[in-house]
Order: C-alpha cells, then sequence, then structure tokens
C-alpha cells in the first residue's frame, strides 16, 4: 500500500457562471523512497492541488490518504496534527520564523509535538548532510537564501514525516543551484525514505524525477 | 510563552519602545491617581482623623460647617461621644513669616477630638491663647513656641499635628471659647457643629439636622468637583491606553501573520500561536508596570512634603489591575486575526 494516495479529487471553485472546475478526478500516488515531480503550465492547478494534498483544502470530492488514514474526512484539529507529524512542507520563500535561531526552529516542533521528531543524533547527520550544522545560532536573517532553504528542508524533515511536499522550491534559484536542490531533494527520498512530491514549472528539475506527472487544465496524466 | 519570550528576545527596540510607552501611561495614571488622592485627602483628613459618623449643624447652614451656629437650646444635651466644634476661616501671620490661609477648630478640651488628637511635637492646648496647628504651619517656617496673631489677637504655638487639613487648608485647633472671640460673638451661638461618634444616644433639637460624614464630605466647597475631575481623567486615561495599547499589539500581531499562516500550514495548531499573542500582550504590559512602579516609588520617594500627593498601594495596586485587564482586553483584539490566519494563502501563486 502506498503512502500517500490522492483518489478521485474534483476541486470546484465559485457556483452558477462564476464556476470553475480545477481539478478534473485527479488520481495520484506516491512511494517512500521517490521523488515525483508534477509539472504544469500556470494556472493549471498545481497549488490547487498541493494544498488538497497537504489537507489544507477539502476537495469538492474524493479523497487523500495519508499512511492509511483518510485526511479528507477528519475535522481541523486532527488535521493540524496529521500535517505536523505525517507532512513537511517545503514552501516557495524558505518561510523561517525571522525571530528563531536555526535551532529554536527545531525547538518549537518539540514544543507543539513532543515525540516522534528526530533524534539530537539523527538531527545531527540532517544538518551536516545539508552542511548547516554550524548555523544553528544563527537567525533566518543572518543566513544565505541557499542556507535558509537547506534549513527549512531540515525543518520539514525533523517532525519525520512520511511525506515531503515542495512547492516550487526552486522558483528563486539559479541554473546551477536547481541541479544542487534537485539532488537534495532525490537524495531525501532515498537516504530517509520518504515520498517526496515536488509540484513546479521548472523542467530543469525533470533529471532528478523518478516518477514525472504532468498537469493540464486540472487534468494529472503520468509520464513515461 | 516560547515563542513571546523568543520574539521579545529578537525585537528588542521594539519591544522596548512599546514597553516605554507602557510604562509612561502606567506612570501617568498612578501618578494622577496619587495626585487625586493626596488632593482627596487634603480636603477629608481632619474630618476622618476625629472617627465620626455624624454631624449636626444648623439647618440653614446648607452642610456647610462655617455657615453654621448652634445655640445652647440647639446643642442640646452631650454625651461623652459627642463633641463640640466652632469653625471660622482665618490668617495666620507673625513678624518673621509669611501669612497662612488657615481654618481655626474650637474644641472643648474635655472632648474626645481635643484628647485623641495626634501630636507630631510639642503639647496639646491647655489655654485659652495656645494654638496646636497642622504641619504645613511647620513647613512654613513656624515653630513651637511662635507667637502668632489671629484677627488681631496673639496666641503661642504649644503643639504640631499631622494630617490636619480640611478643604486644602491647614486648620489650628485652640479653645472653643476662643472660636466666639475670633467670631465676636461672646454671646449666642456656643458653637458650629455637634460631632459625634458611632453609639452617641444624643437626641436631636429643634433648627438642626444631622448629616452622615460622607454627606458633609461630599459638600465641602469644590470636593466633589475635584474628584470627578480627577475620576474621569483617570478613567479616559484608562480607556485611552487600552486603545493605544490595543493598537500597537494589533500592529505587531499583523505583522506576523504570514509567519503565522507558514507556521499553520506545518500544522502547528492556532492555540499554539494565540497563546503566544497573549503571552506577548501579558509580557510587555507586565514589563510596561513594573517599569511604571519603580518610577513612581522613585517619585514617592523624591517628592517634597508640601506637594499634596498620596500613594496608597492598595488604591495603585487596583489600578494597576485595572490596567493590566484594558492592556489584556486590548491584546485580544487581534486574537480575531490569528484564528482567521489563512494558511494557504503562502502556497505558491
Ligand atoms: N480560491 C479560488 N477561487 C477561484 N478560483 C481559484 C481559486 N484558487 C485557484 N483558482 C483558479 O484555479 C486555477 C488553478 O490555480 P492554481 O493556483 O492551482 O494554479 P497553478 O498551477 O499553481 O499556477 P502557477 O504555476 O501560476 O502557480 C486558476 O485558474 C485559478 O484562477
Ligand atoms: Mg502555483
Amino acid at each position: 500500500m502506498s503512502s500517500f494516495a490522492v483518489q478521485h479529487v474534483n476541486q470546484v471553485f465559485g457556483t452558477g457562471t462564476a464556476r470553475v472546475q480545477v481539478l478534473h478526478d485527479v488520481n495520484f500516488e506516491a512511494e517512500p523512497g521517490t521523488l515525483s515531480l508534477i509539472m504544469g503550465p500556470s494556472g493549471s492547478g498545481k497549488s490547487t492541488f498541493l494544498t488538497i494534498a497537504g489537507g489544507l483544502l477539502t476537495p469538492t470530492s474524493g479523497t487523500v490518504t495519508v499512511n492509511g488514514v483518510r485526511y479528507t474526512d477528519r475535522a481541523k484539529k486532527a488535521k493540524d496534527a496529521l500535517r505536523l507529524s505525517e507532512i513537511g512542507f517545503i514552501l516557495q520563500a524558505y518561510h523561517l520564523l525571522p525571530y528563531l535561531t536555526v535551532a529554536d526552529q527545531f525547538k518549537l516542533v518539540d514544543k507543539v509535538k513532543p515525540k516522534g521528531n528526530l533524534t539530537p543524533a539523527a538531527l545531527q547527520n540532517v544538518l551536516a548532510t545539508l552542511g548547516i550544522q554550524d548555523l544553528l545560532h544563527k537567525y533566518p536573517a543572518e543566513l544565505s537564501g541557499g542556507q535558509q532553504q537547506r534549513v527549512a528542508i531540515a525543518r520539514a524533515l525533523y517532525p519525520d514525516p512520511a511525506i515531503i511536499l515542495a512547492d516550487e522550491p526552486t522558483a528563486a534559484l539559479d541554473g546551477s543551484r536547481v541541479k544542487v536542490v534537485g539532488a537534495l531533494l532525490r537524495d531525501l527520498a532515498i537516504r530517509h525514505h520518504k515520498a517526496v512530491v515536488v509540484v513546479t514549472h521548472d523542467s530543469r528539475l525533470v533529471d532528478s524525477a523518478d516518477v514525472l506527472y504532468q498537469m493540464q487544465d486540472g487534468v494529472l496524466t503520468k509520464q513515461n | 510563552m516560547f515563542l513571546a519570550l523568543k520574539e521579545i528576545k529578537k525585537e528588542k527596540l521594539r519591544s522596548g519602545l512599546i514597553v516605554a510607552m507602557i510604562v509612561l501611561i502606567g506612570y501617568l495614571i498612578f501618578i494622577l491617581t496619587s495626585l487625586a488622592l493626596g488632593l482627596a485627602r487634603q480636603n477629608t483628613d481632619a474630618i476622618n482623623s476625629w472617627g465620626i459618623t455624624r454631624i449636626t449643624l444648623n439647618d440653614n447652614a446648607n452642610v456647610d460647617m462655617r455657615q453654621s451656629f448652634l445655640t445652647k437650646a440647639q446643642v442640646g444635651t452631650l454625651t461623652a461621644k459627642d463633641a463640640l466644634i466652632g469653625e471660622t476661616a482665618t490668617v495666620v501671620k507673625s513678624a518673621k513669616h509669611k501669612q497662612v490661609s488657615a481654618v481655626f477648630m474650637g474644641l472643648r478640651q474635655q472632648d474626645f477630638i481635643a484628647r485623641k488628637l495626634g501630636l507630631e511635637s510639642g503639647r496639646r492646648v491647655a489655654g485659652k491663647r495656645e494654638l496646636v496647628a497642622d504641619t504645613a504651619l511647620k513647613l512654613a517656617g513656624y515653630k513651637l513656641g511662635s507667637k502668632v496673631t489671629l484677627n488681631d489677637h496673639t496666641f503661642t504655638i504649644v503643639g504640631f499635628t499631622n494630617n490636619a487639613k480640611i478643604n486644602v487648608a491647614p486648620i489650628v485647633y485652640g479653645e472653643l471659647s476662643t472660636w466666639q472671640t475670633l467670631r465676636g460673638i461672646d454671646f449666642g451661638p456656643i458653637a458650629s457643629a455637634v460631632v459625634s461618634k458611632p453609639g452617641s444616644t444624643r437626641k436631636a433639637t429643634a433648627g438642626t439636622k444631622t448629616y452622615a460624614k460622607q454627606t458633609l464630605i461630599d459638600k465641602l466647597p469644590g470636593y466633589t468637583a475635584q474628584t470627578t475631575t480627577f475620576v474621569m481623567m483617570i478613567a479616559f486615561l484608562m480607556v485611552i491606553s487600552l486603545i493605544i495599547i490595543a493598537v500597537f499589539l494589533y500592529i505587531l500581531t499583523m505583522q506576523k501573520l504570514p509567519n503565522y499562516a507558514v507556521l499553520r500550514v506545518q500544522g502547528i495548531p492556532s492555540r499554539v500561536l494565540v497563546e503566544a499573542t497573549v503571552a506577548q500582550s501579558v509580557l510587555l504590559v507586565l514589563s510596561g508596570l513594573v517599569g511604571a512602579t519603580a518610577l513612581t516609588a522613585l517619585t514617592a520617594v523624591m517628592i517634597p512634603a508640601s506637594v499634596p500627593m498620596a500613594f496608597d498601594v492598595p488604591l495603585l495596586a487596583a489600578v494597576g489591575l485595572g490596567l493590566l485587564v484594558m492592556a489584556l482586553i486590548g491584546g485580544l483584539i487581534p486574537i480575531r486575526s490569528v484564528l482567521k490566519v489563512d494558511p494557504v494563502s503562502v502556497i505558491g501563486g
């Protein structure tokens, strides 16, 4: 059984003449240890898909299942808890809290979710892999863009989620960095055994993907 | 608490400015309260020091002791719990010191007021030509043994007493018969008022009226107007401080909403964010109040005795608590926005 499944998801915004169907019977599965890339032009429904996949939006119809738990019929609080423990988000702008040091970004997770997070040794290992082990006492404003992004990745990994959802992770990066981030996400999937799902319109990431999907006008199709 | 402390630690200048603002507001309110209480006490200290609950005046006097005259018949039979007072406005003069407008209070030495009059120095009045004066006269340079004149009669100050003020004027206590002399009524009325302690069995007499102590105080010229003015000023300041603190905390919180949206995406519950917001308000306001208290304490130590300020800890604590409650209400206003933060807003365009 796959750790992450989106089944028959339809999303409709508005009613009457303002009615738009943004997603059409979307089906998607992700396995641990793979990097799935969802590509598509602007306005095709990628962000809407990610929002539903991450449990931030309940679809008009269809289900999202995370590790066997049906996300879509959970209450708001249960969704928060599931998101906190099972889904790591990597957002376009790295969005670290400006008044927390790198170490405190992890401590905040401990405060809210005391159990099941990476052990200090495992965290040290992740930080070393990402090359940010010496930045623990710095504030986000004291880091470069790339360092911030790597901290955001470590932050997403820290609760030891089953799935990593990344939203346009390379939007602000130049060519050489795109390859680095692509390799990093791939490494994340394999080494940490996560189902990594990346939503992007950046075709430079295609090389890093294990599975490629195409989103076109709300229809998701698997590429070979 | 974690987030609130971390943010205050990182944003030292911003937090410092808000705390400074709360310190100033709190200080202003504390000082106004102390001034109000000081002034109120200058009106009522003497009356309160007598330990009375009722006062009987001529019913044509409009509850004004200075306008009241009681004949022997109107005074009637007194018990040990009643005392006679003759009050008149006067000016204390001496060759060496500046004139002081004062209130003369004539007492019978056997009455409870004269007997329990607390002396700061000197001794009690023992004759018609002796006075016990409020310490305000001491501050004006008068001493034990000073010869003074009231309405061209010469007296000697033989004692000083604390907090003997009525209607913001210092009192000079003397003999009741001296009151008649100063008033120029050696025959006729024998006193201005009969004051009574609880349990007095004195019978009412014709042409007089008995009032509660508070009625007398409320009717002191200008007293109610002053007190109302101060209470209104303090009340308005409370409301204004609520608005100022609410606006500042609102701006602080609004700036963080994008960050909070990210935390919501990551599954951090709204409760944690609300707690952070409230904790931040409480921490900032409490620090501000501590600063205001320190400044007020410093002022209380430094202020000259002649300034009519009274620092009453329970009253100031109550005012401080009121301010804290107001600030908390102010701090709750942005909670609505925190609860409505939309995590979807940070998922790329
Ligand atoms: N809340 C909404 N109400 C109505 N329409 C919406 C809403 N959210 C998205 N849409 C519409 O759904 C379509 C898909 O939007 P979405 O943000 O998913 O696109 P996208 O593939 O992420 O595009 P981009 O690459 O530009 O980020 C767009 O036409 C958009 O206008
Ligand atoms: Mg998008």
